[in-house]
């Protein structure tokens, strides 16, 4: 195991079990979510989610965190059921580690992007169970490329770059179609952002979702809660404090001061 | 032929010898604390000594590559399972020995009929918090000691000793330039210790003889000069200060130019 440094198999040979499909009760409700959303940006990609979980029309949590960074240069945010998508991060984090600390190297950007498949083609029954399905999206700086890169998957697993941004979660259609067009026809298309532009963009697009997703938590300026936002470029990752969130909402989303 | 327990015990005793004989010409592995967490330093012929574990933890060895790779992926093994089925914080460097590799080495080195493992290890763990530091030194024979502030790996005891007792005579919280320098230091005197004892002969082999000549820094110096040019000095920092869960860091040729002390530098030059 060591010498190909596969920590999945590793797990699996000390009889460590991922995806198993479980049966749904009828009356049963599993805690979901979400929006979130990658796009490129001047300096790399940024990646946001909202805070919110539920089960049903029960919120569960109003400070989720779906925006996981997985290494010093990769970051995966979560939509769908938190239990799988959680323990998939758990993997992804320790498979990373392991073959770096084994192979004496960092796995390459698509090697990244094949552990992610893999483990969603692993839990497939689960997914078609109705227990554990997750639609993430991945994000990362390739070395090799030289750029910051989206990947989005649907619960199967299937890989699909997202070359300009991607959205995953029950808030994305409402903001999939406003991303097309600030994209398209907005002053200047999303690449061409300054982290500060797009920030705000990230703000203004939950916000949107969060208007028309009841699963999707909006901006409570009284609880101080805000979306998580991060940044991907070369240097690593970086997380945007909640005061520059703060100043930049009040700034340029809210519109009731 | 090994039945009767006197002669499994001559077995022992020659195996002992023949393991201490490999170490002679071996490179001493230096580990030490500094204000914001631990370095560790050795002069190598281009084959790694110093290693990440995982994100609190650093393997540095001493003996033959193959023995130090096999223990290398047992730590890496156990302590990735373990801190994913319960937590980071469970990965304990005193866990990995006393569990793990400890009685590995041990059973190898009884087992007469099979090679032993040709092998020292150090385990270096980053506290928690400052000033928790630990080292754990694990012999040949599966023996292993617990320390805080400094550990090394050398040829023998003695050298040992007189490496100890030099990064002990440091002034405490040193920065990390400081320690880099005191590593290196140490370094030398185990390396000149260890030269002066397999120079001489038979019986004097065992007592290194250590007088104020072998730790006078000017001479030191002098040796790392002789030594270094056609090798090169690996370092590797666990840094408490770094970003993200894992700690360790190897140190860059470039790095360590910069953070050598300018005497060191010069004699380097």
């Amino acid at each position: 195991m060591g010498m190909q440094g596969d920590f999945f198999q590793l797990l699996k040979a000390q009889g460590y079990q991922f995806g198993a499909a479980g049966s749904a009760g009828h009356d049963q409700e599993f805690t979901t979510a979400t929006t979130i959303l990658a796009f490129k940006y001047l300096d790399g990609v940024l990646v946001a989610g909202d805070r919110r979980a539920t089960a049903g029309n029960m919120v569960m949590y109003d400070r989720t965190d779906k925006v996981l960074e997985i290494d010093r240069h990769s970051v995966m945010a979560i939509a769908g059921v938190p239990a799988t998508a959680y323990e998939m991060v758990r993997i992804l984090e320790h498979s990373f580690k392991y073959y770096r600390r084994t192979q004496l190297q960092e796995l390459s950007f698509e090697g990244k992007l094949r552990a992610v498949s893999k483990l969603l083609k692993e839990n497939v029954a689960a997914a078609l169970a109705g227990t554990g399905a997750v639609a993430p999206i991945f994000a990362g700086y390739d070395f090799e490329q030289e750029s910051a890169k989206i990947y989005f998957y649907d619960i199967l697993g299937a890989e699909f770059e997202g070359v300009e941004y991607a959205v995953s979660g029950s808030g994305s259609p409402t903001i999939r179609g406003i991303l097309h067009y600030v994209n398209t026809w907005g002053d200047k298309p999303l690449s061409a952002m300054t982290e500060e532009e797009s920030t705000v963009q990230a703000l203004r697009l939950l916000t949107s979702a969060a208007e028309f997703d009841s699963a999707t938590g909006g901006i409570n300026r009284e609880a101080n809660l805000y979306p998580v936002i991060k940044l991907i470029t070369a240097k690593g990752i970086k997380t945007l404090p909640e005061v520059d969130l703060k100043n930049r909402f009040e700034a340029s989303v809210s519109r009731h001061g | 032929m090994y039945e009767e327990p006197y002669k499994w015990v001559e077995a022992v005793g020659n195996r002992r010898q023949y393991l201490d004989e490999q170490f002679k010409q071996g490179s001493p592995v230096v580990g030490l604390a500094y204000d914001s967490g631990i370095v560790l330093l050795t002069v190598s012929k281009g084959t790694p000594k110093l290693y990440e574990i995982y994100d609190r933890l650093a393997l540095a060895g001493m003996g033959h590559p193959a023995d130090l790779e096999k223990l290398r992926f047992n730590l890496l093994e156990m302590a990735h399972v373990e801190g994913f089925n319960r937590s980071p914080s469970d990965v304990t460097g005193s866990r990995m020995v006393k569990y793990g590799i400890a009685p590995v080495i041990k059973q190898a080195f009884e087992e007469v009929f099979k090679a032993p493992f040709i092998i020292k290890i150090l385990l270096a763990e980053l506290g928690q918090k400052a000033g928790k530091e630990t080292f754990l030194v694990i012999n040949y024979d599966g023996t292993f000691e617990e320390g805080s502030h400094c550990a090394v790996l050398a040829a023998n005891k003695t050298v040992e000793q007189e490496m100890i007792k030099s990064l002990r005579a440091e002034p405490a919280n040193l920065s990390l330039e400081q320690s880099v320098g005191a590593a290196l230091r140490a370094w030398a005197l185990g390396d000149r210790l260890q030269r002066q004892a397999a120079e001489a002969d038979g019986d004097r082999e065992r007592e290194t003889s250590v007088d104020a000549s072998s730790v006078d820094v000017s001479k030191l110096y002098a040796h790392l000069r002789e030594t270094v040019a056609e090798k090169t000095i690996e370092c590797a920092v666990l840094d408490r200060t770094q970003a993200g869960s894992s700690k360790y860091r190897a140190v860059t040729t470039d790095e360590l130019g910069r953070f050598l002390p300018k005497d060191v530098q010069a004699s380097l030059s």
